[in-house]
């Protein structure tokens, strides 16, 4: 059996994508559970983006994108990330925070008006680099409808010896509906 | 001979009477009539029934609103040679500036406005956020069309949720026919980037 053979495949959606989708119940996410469980795979996301879906505005709280598949087990809400942006980058020892600042620092430089929200872009790459960090056998396709953090996902993690990621990058956005919930986007095999 | 003063620009170039200053604001709150003139502005030389063909107001209400654009001097009406009125949409912009902001209506903007039954996440910026904040959030979404800034920071630039952001994004990339005409997706790998920059960044540790 060769080492592909072996590894996990694990997918880490950003919000935008599960906006596309619509609440549930909606036609894309029934085809989403779908083609999770063909691909074998497992959907991540980071607690930011978790809150960024959830209507806070009922009590309790709903999150009518992720709650469903978070219960029926195949969307995982990541344990907290690091949370301080301040920390100097020379002070940092844990690779998953490092990930996180030199993703924000990378969005910084190439997008027009810095510092104003990526840490929590960032924590987008922040997971992928923990998810490997946890896991020997595993490869990451992360998926994202903003161009400069698609980018940062394939460009950082390889900086800590994690080769086995791609990104993929809808543009337009609503491209989404139609191309995310597929066994194709979900799956390693390699265009 | 074109000259300016201090409210003038380009003086001297012809008659250009202006009256009727409420329409050009109006075409911010009156989705038909900013739909009339956006129909005009996109088929020059059109005429009053093909309008009334294409237009959600009645036949009374399109003879009134070209008469109002009209009299604004956003539209231009000619006669052909067999008698038939045809209309040309003239471009204009009308830059407001209040304590220190400037935001300037276009017809770009206006096409947008027109689309708002289509898209109701238009009409509900405009009225619950306003217009300043609206056409930030326009120009935003066109820059993340370039890559220029993410999602999220046009949440946080223009102070909107990130439901209304998201849906505005999807709405605008729509109406603009932004994004990529391929139905694949981009896929980038480490072997498509360049690491130069984040290398200065770690050997800076």
């Amino acid at each position: 059996m060769t080492r592909s053979e072996h590894l996990f495949t694990a997918n880490i959606v950003d919000t935008v994508i599960f906006r596309s989708l619509g609440k549930s119940p909606s036609p894309h996410l029934r085809s989403l559970k779908q083609a999770v469980s063909e691909a074998d795979t497992e959907l991540w996301v980071p607690p930011s983006v978790y809150r960024e879906l959830t209507n806070y505005g009922v009590e309790p709280p709903k999150n009518p994108y992720l709650d469903t598949g978070i219960e029926e087990g195949w969307i995982r809400v990541a344990t907290p990330l690091p949370t301080n942006r301040n920390t100097a980058f020379d002070q940092i020892s844990d690779p998953v925070e490092q990930a996180q600042h030199l993703a924000d620092d990378y969005l910084n430089q190439q997008i027009k008006y810095p510092n104003t929200n990526n840490w929590r872009d960032a924590s987008i790459v922040a997971l992928a680099v923990r998810l490997f960090e946890q896991n020997t056998r595993i490869r990451v396709i992360t998926h994202t409808a903003d161009e400069a953090l698609a980018q940062a996902c394939a460009l950082i993690p390889p900086e800590f010896g994690y080769d086995d990621i791609k990104s993929e990058y809808y543009n337009p956005p609503q491209k989404a509906k139609q191309q995310f919930p597929t066994v194709e986007s979900l799956s390693w095999s390699m265009k | 001979m074109s000259y300016d003063t201090e409210h003038v620009r380009n003086a001297g170039n012809g008659p250009a009477m202006i009256t009727g200053l409420p329409t050009f604001t109006d075409l911010l709150t009156n989705t038909n009539l900013a739909d009339l003139y956006t129909a005009i502005r996109q088929s020059p030389g059109v005429t009053a029934p093909e309008l009334i063909d294409q237009v959600a107001v009645s036949k009374k209400t399109v003879y009134e609103y070209l008469h109002r654009l009209e009299r604004a001097g956003l539209i231009t009406e000619t006669e052909n040679s067999d008698g038939t009125s045809t209309y040309d949409a003239e471009e204009f912009e009308l830059t407001l500036t209040i304590r220190g902001i400037e935001v300037t209506i276009t017809p770009t903007l206006v096409a947008v406005i027109a689309q708002s039954d289509p898209y109701p996440v238009i009409n509900r910026v405009c009225d619950e956020h306003g217009f300043v904040t609206f056409a930030l959030a326009h120009d935003l979404v066109n820059a993340h069309s370039d890559g220029d800034v993410t999602i999220r920071q046009i949440a946080t630039l223009t102070d909107l949720s990130h439901g209304t952001t998201y849906d505005l994004v999807e709405a605008l990339y729509e109406v603009h026919d932004l994004g990529d005409d391929d139905p694949s997706l981009t896929t980038y790998t480490p072997d498509d980037m360049d690491d130069n920059e984040l290398q200065s960044e770690l050997t800076d540790e």
